[in-house]
């Protein structure tokens, strides 16, 4: 149950993390497709890190000699990280949600107050969830999991800005 | 204080582009011009960005400039898209053009809505787009000196089939003068006497109204422009600039003595200070000037919203 809360948040993240990486790139002023398609790359691209995060501990289980210790383990670290991950998701959700509402000075705030700072945030919170949960777990191989699940997060938003940025400068070229 | 955040500065997107003003044509830019006024400065973080501006010979490569300067005005569009701009405006252009149509003024011609620095033009796409003014008539126009970014508001405009159109040009020239003008963060690249040179201008006997939008100064629009521009942009440019442009703004002290001085024929006042009625500054302040005849109509089209308009005098 954990490890499926922590992949739906890496779902949740992915596709925020596309959102962002193609906002800025298009100047249409009907973008539901445009964004609509980011958030699938996004969570296309969360969920490729989480494969490779499954495989990554599935292999790290396998090939271990204390099985059941490792299982444990994992499972605490993965219960610790998400006090830090859900009270952020839990704020990024919040901003979400109060755009919904009809004020264009509430919607503007949620993004100047919350949202941008929350972005802002996220690397910092990504390491600090991770390193909350391994920092006291006894195994090297949960220290090393946890590792790996971090760097792959944290590459997320990179690798998406990469594609964002080559099909915006395709795109430039086309027109040009 | 840093030295990318000294006011008395000009932005670098100021400078890097340079058009003849007589015949608009575009004019080649030496790089070391650029970069000897923000030596002066001291201003390291320009620097870097000039240095790192494609060129040829020492001047400026024209067309890598108008790509980068796409991008950033793509990104500049996406800050817009953020605080809602576009309802902003037509928050404030529906009254006034409820209050002309009102007045009998411009009865027979087609009431004109200019937009001035348009930039890839997202004010006037988003009315086009997103409000009835177009299929009531209304031509909404997008007018900006750099031809690039009017051939990119064109594209994007034919690209989604937009009742609006962009112009290279003189806003204020008998050819493309307007009934009502808008500005969105232009005002602050005006200053000293051009700006109540810019105001004078106004004075064509079918303007009615503007409406400009400037970032408002407060001691959080440095801090939070530079945090906000480090989130959400990404060029050097728009990061340098962007933080720049939220510095040199005027205060609306300086909007309104400028506009009442030098455009007499317009009621001014300032429009949308602050969030509801607490002390808390919006992101963006609105300077409004309208003929006077209009200001009965307006006050009553504005309905609820009034207690954000300050006085019009």
């Amino acid at each position: 149950m954990t490890l499926f809360v922590l992949y739906l948040l890496a779902t949740l993240d992915g596709a925020l993390c596309g959102f962002r990486a193609f906002a800025g790139r298009s100047a249409l002023i009907h973008k539901r497709a445009y964004y609509s398609h980011a958030l699938l790359i996004g969570t296309v691209a969360a969920q490729v890190a989480s494969f490779l995060s499954l495989l990554v501990l599935s292999v790290a289980v396998a090939l271990s000699s204390h099985r059941a210790e490792l299982r444990g383990d994992l499972q605490a670290a993965a219960g610790r990280m998400l006090w830090v991950f859900l009270p952020y998701a839990a704020a990024v959700c919040l901003n979400l949600a109060l755009r919904a509402l009809p004020s264009t000075d509430i919607r503007a705030a949620t993004s100047v107050m919350a949202l941008g700072p929350l972005t802002g945030l996220r690397p910092f919170v990504m390491i600090a969830g991770v390193l909350y949960g391994i920092l006291s777990s006894r195994l090297l191989e949960t220290k090393f999991i946890g590792i790996f699940v971090l760097a792959a997060m944290l590459l997320l938003e990179t690798v998406l800005s990469r594609i964002a940025s080559r099909r915006q400068l395709r795109e430039l070229d086309s027109v040009a | 204080m840093f030295s990318a955040w000294n006011p008395s500065q000009p932005e670098i997107s100021d400078l890097i582009i340079q058009h003849d003003p007589a015949t608009l044509e575009r004019l080649p830019v030496r790089k070391a011009d650029v970069r000897a006024v923000f030596q002066k400065f001291g201003n390291r973080k320009a620097l870097r960005v000039i240095n790192a501006l494609p060129e040829r010979d020492g001047i400026f490569d024209s067309a890598a400039i108008d790509r980068l300067f796409v991008i950033v005005h793509s990104e500049m569009q996406r800050l817009a898209e953020e605080f809602y701009h576009g309802g902003r405006v037509w928050e404030l252009l529906q009254p006034v053009i409820l209050a002309i149509r009102a007045s009998g003024v411009a009865k027979n011609d087609r009431l004109r809505v200019v937009d001035i620095g348009c930039g890839i033009g997202y004010t006037v796409r988003w009315l086009a787009a997103r409000s009835p003014l177009a299929a009531q008539g209304v031509d909404l126009v997008g007018m900006d000196l750099n031809s690039t970014l009017i051939r990119e508001a064109t594209r994007l405009a034919r690209a989604e089939n937009l009742p609006c159109r962009f112009v290279h040009g003189d806003a204020f020239s008998p050819a493309n003068s307007g009934h009502i003008y808008l500005s969105t963060g232009v005002l602050h690249h005006f200053r000293g006497d051009d700006l109540a040179n810019f105001f004078r201008r106004h004075e064509l006997p079918e303007t009615q109204a503007f409406l400009y939008y400037d970032f408002q100064p407060s001691f959080l629009a440095g801090p939070g422009s530079w945090f906000f521009h480090i989130i959400r942009m990404r060029t050097a440019l728009a990061r340098h600039d962007g933080v720049l442009s939220a510095l040199r703004v005027h205060s609306a002290q300086t909007l309104v003595t400028a506009a009442r001085s030098a455009s007499p024929g317009f009621a001014s006042g300032m429009y949308g200070r602050q969030i509801w009625r607490t002390p808390l500054p919006r992101v963006f302040h609105s300077l409004i000037g309208l003929r006077r005849p209009l200001i009965p109509e307006f006050r009553r089209a504005l309905g609820h919203r009034i207690g954000r308009l300050d006085e019009l005098a």
